[in-house]
């Protein structure tokens, strides 16, 4: 397990030869992704490097993921408790993730559909749960401002919801 | 989700015919069509992954989830409809194999194509599957395949399997991977459970095994002697549990092994053990071991299996125990001499025992139920008399000769050995009593005439009798022992109490014997010389001193004497018993004496006196001379000590007849009454009242040592109801009520 893999960021399949950024990264780390983990069964005794290409994720994204891989080898994430006990991430995680996904909500969101697309569970975890703690506690009216989102509903319909869901406001 | 690659979106239709069909779909299939590997690069195998992706993550209407997942299914529906199908029917009927190895091949190319589209379409899995509770993708494709494939060759697969495995059981080689691969296809079709595998697969095999094996039984039968006939059952089982584990799951094993048992064993079972010139009596009349082993081993497969066999193992053992008896009784019917002593009998059935008890151990595994079919076998022969003595009396004296000097002159360990195994016979013997009554007459005489040839012999023989019966069994012949043994203490101070006594001239010692322990002696009372009449004052003086409260009384038939007696010039140590010693005395005054004369003056009754004058002098050393000569004692006999006796030697034994019977029936019917009745006392007092029936076998469940008839313990009741113990009920005459 120790010739390296590249994990190459590219934008479409046309760019992989262009413009893509390569990352070594150890075949143990790469493991963490089980869409690598499910190609490297194929080829096991090939002992020429392997590039694989990944579209649909940036490199300034893909540098976080593998950060993520890397750290996890040395310090696993424990499990989160659902439902979240606190809105406070440090006190979901240990500190480094909590760190990790201080992050712009762009990024953020990035890292979600990275962690999906290439099924890393963890981190599809640590990234949702995120989000979540951002929800928790929070008005509609707070939690619209936070994610910029606008409100659609007419009065009408917005006091029908409320009304259906009265029950989850009540203490 | 949305797709943050470029924002473009895919088609359904382009998605799927661009990248899906063309870049994996058509490749798949084509290698697989080839016989190529299948192989993927990294590169082609994410773009059909991010396309799949692409397509099931985009927003509504554009979400393909549902598409993809239907037309995956259609795709290996169509490709095993269109390709697979038709490329097995192009085989059927070109024989087994041919069939068959189609058959591996696809199946092993379906697994290839299935585990590729599993692996393109896997973001299908992670959740549509899970939120539609859907077949996954594997599962999905496993059923197409057993609704195209499986479903249409099983029939005939099956029959090309089972031919095979018939093929292969009349020694063909097959080809074993193959079926073992078929095997496994049969094995998934169950979907985790083997359901198809036994319904399709074992039970039409079993049923052809059963077949097949039938008709081998009755070949084999016919024209093999058992222990042939059981090698081939040995081989078949052998190779069927081989089979099973080569290319069969191993489930169908105990199946598979209960049918050929079945077939091959069971149905045949009677005929084997009883087959002329080959069953079971003649393997063990000719010590087939082997044979005995094998037809031990193939039954106790079988429920209940082995009672038949163990029956005529009991039958066996029980018919040669009879031949020692028949020997013995012939022996006697042409006139040999019937006596209490009979070692080549005992030993006949001790080697019996032994033999037979080692081949239950080494062929038959100690198997309880063949331990039982010695025991019974055993129980019949022991205790079968014939003749004048029991088989206990018999035993008892085989003893006494293992156990007394000068009888069978064994080393120590031989001993042990015979003693040991005279005790395996004696555990069978119903009347335990009377042999421990002879016993202990042969023990007694053994010690008081010092001819114990060991102590320790004498001590082992009893812990071993003990360990049979329990404590109260032995407790008297301990207690023999261990008279003598504070016979020993007593003499030593005894001794020392004499040499503070003005001499008698007689050295003189006594033995002091516990009344009941021992047995009970006849003692004459007769007149006794002044000089011992002494002695027996001074030991009666200083015993009583000491033993206030015990009864002294003397029992000199048992007594022995060392006489000095002179004979012309020459003088002789005679050892005589103290009654000979008695009547010699008389004849010191060198007179003559009738035999009436004789009675008067020593105070014995004539049947006493006549064979204790026999001794003296019709015996080889005849220190008395009787008038007339004769070898007879008539009461108008007179005797004259012998003046001219002369002998080489000059210590002298002169052996006189037994006075007494060895053991008495009385005395055993008397000890049998007293345990009956504590017995029926001790279930009385418990039960209070009881039926008769019950009352009876119940006593004899709880005698250890005899089994007496059922009219002897009923005379017992009767006895206890006039000594008013019991009494009938009032209402049933069947029943007794205790009376406390």
């Amino acid at each position: 397990m120790t010739h390296p893999l590249f994990l190459v960021s590219c934008l479409n399949f046309q760019q992989i030869s262009k413009e893509g950024d390569t990352f070594p990264v150890e075949v143990d780390v790469a493991r963490m992704s089980e869409l690598v983990k499910g190609m490297l069964e194929e080829d096991e005794d090939e002992d020429d490097t392997t590039e694989i290409p990944l579209p649909n994720v940036k490199a300034q994204v893909l540098k976080k993921v593998i950060e993520f891989c890397k750290h996890h080898k040395s310090e696993p994430m424990t499990d989160i408790e659902k439902p979240l006990k606190s809105a406070n991430m440090a006190e979901v995680v240990q500190k480094w993730y909590a760190d990790f996904v201080n992050v712009e909500q762009v990024l953020l969101f990035e890292l979600i559909l990275a962690a999906n697309y290439m099924d890393i569970k963890p981190l599809l975890d640590l990234t949702c749960a995120t989000v979540a703690s951002m929800i928790k506690g929070k008005t509609p009216e707070e939690i619209r401002k936070t994610f910029n989102i606008a409100n659609d509903f007419s009065p009408e319909e917005e006091a029908q919801v409320r009304e259906e869901n009265k029950w989850c406001e009540e203490p | 989700m949305s797709n943050t690659t470029n924002g473009n979106i895919i088609q359904l239709e382009e998605g799927w015919n661009n990248v899906i069909k063309k870049g994996a779909i058509d490749v798949l299939e084509k290698t697989l069509d080839d016989g190529f590997d299948t192989s993927f690069e990294p590169k082609e195998y994410i773009r059909i992954y991010t396309t799949c992706y692409d397509m099931c993550t985009q927003r509504s209407p554009y979400n393909w989830s549902r598409d993809l997942y239907q037309r995956h299914g259609e795709t290996i529906e169509q490709y095993l409809r269109n390709t697979v199908l038709p490329a097995l029917r192009d085989k059927t009927g070109q024989g087994g194999t041919i069939l068959l190895n189609e058959l591996k091949h696809r199946w092993f190319n379906h697994q290839i194509m299935n585990k590729w589209l599993k692996k393109f379409f896997t973001y299908l899995d992670r959740y549509y599957v899970k939120h539609h509770s859907l077949p996954t993708l594997e599962q999905a494709g496993l059923q197409r395949f057993k609704d195209e494939i499986y479903e249409n060759v099983k029939d005939t697969a099956t029959t090309a399997i089972i031919s095979l495995i018939d093929e292969e059981r009349e020694g063909e080689i097959i080809d074993k991977t193959l079926i073992k691969s078929v095997v496994e296809l049969y094995e998934s079709m169950g979907m985790g459970n083997l359901d198809s595998y036994t319904a399709d697969l074992e039970t039409p095999f079993l049923e052809a095994t059963r077949t097949y094996y039938a008709k081998k039984r009755e070949d084999w039968i016919a024209k093999d002697s058992t222990p042939d006939y059981l090698i081939k059952v040995e081989k078949a089982l052998n190779e069927e549990k081989l089979r099973v584990s080569e290319y069969l799951n191993p489930a169908s094993e105990p199946k598979l092994r209960r049918v050929v048992e079945d077939e091959i064993l069971l149905k045949v079972q009677q005929n084997l053990l009883e087959k002329e010139g080959s069953g079971c009596r003649v393997l063990l009349a000719n010590d087939k071991a082997e044979d005995l082993q094998r037809m031990f081993s193939l039954f106790s497969r079988l429920e209940d299996g082995l009672q038949p066999m163990a029956d005529i193992v009991q039958s066996f053992i029980t018919y040669m125990g009879n031949a020692c008896i028949d020997k013995r009784q012939s022996r006697l019917d042409s006139g040999e001499k019937d006596k209490n002593d009979d070692p080549e009998f005992i030993k006949s059935l001790i080697d019996l025992h032994e033999k037979y008890l080692g081949v239950i151990r080494e062929i038959f595994a100690s198997h309880h139920l063949f331990q039982k079919a010695l025991k019974n076998s055993f129980e019949e022969i022991i205790n079968n008399d014939v003749g004048q003595f029991t088989n206990a009396e018999l035993m008892s004296t085989f003893c006494d000769r293992v156990l007394k000097s000068g009888g069978e002159k064994l080393n120590e360990t031989e001993v042990d050995q015979s003693l040991e195994r005279i005790v395996k016979l004696f555990s069978f013997l119903t009347d335990k009593d009377l042999f421990a009554e002879i016993y202990r007459n042969q023990l007694a005489k053994r010690l008081l005439n010092q001819r114990s040839a060991s102590d320790d012999a004498e001590k082992s023989m009893i812990s071993k009798l003990k360990c049979q019966c329990g404590t109260q069994f032995t407790s008297k012949m301990e207690g023999m022992l261990n008279d003598l043994v504070i016979g020993n203490d007593t003499k030593v101070e005894f001794d020392k109490h004499v040499a503070k006594q003005p001499s008698t001239n007689l050295s003189f010692s006594p033995q002091i014997l516990t009344t009941g322990f021992w047995p009970t002696y006849k003692s004459p009372d007769v007149n006794i010389p002044e000089n011992m009449t002494k002695c027996l004052e001074m030991f009666k003086e200083w015993h009583d001193k000491t033993h206030t409260k015990r009864k002294l009384t003397w029992v000199h038939s048992l007594g022995n004497a060392t006489v000095r007696a002179t004979f012309g010039k020459k003088s002789y140590d005679l050892q005589v018993t103290t009654l000979q010693a008695v009547a010699l005395n008389v004849f010191n005054d060198g007179a003559t004496h009738g035999l009436a004369e004789l009675e008067k003056s020593l105070n014995l009754d004539l049947e006493t006196l006549k064979p204790l004058m026999h001794s003296l002098s019709c015996g080889k050393h005849k220190v008395i001379i009787k008038s007339p000569a004769s070898n007879k004692i008539n009461s108008t006999d007179t005797f004259t000590a012998n003046a001219k006796f002369t002998c080489n030697m000059r210590k002298i034994r002169i052996p006189m007849a037994s006075i007494e019977a060895s053991h008495s029936k009385a005395r055993v019917d008397e000890d049998r009454s007293y345990a009956i009745e504590a017995v029926i006392v001790r279930i009385m007092k418990a039960r209070k009242t009881m039926k008769h029936q019950q009352l009876i076998s119940e006593v004899l469940s709880q005698l250890a040592f005899f089994k007496p008839q059922p009219r002897v313990i009923k005379k017992r009741i009767e006895a206890l109801i006039d000594r008013e113990y019991l009494e009938r009920s009032a209402e049933d005459q069947q029943q007794y009520n205790y009376l406390a």
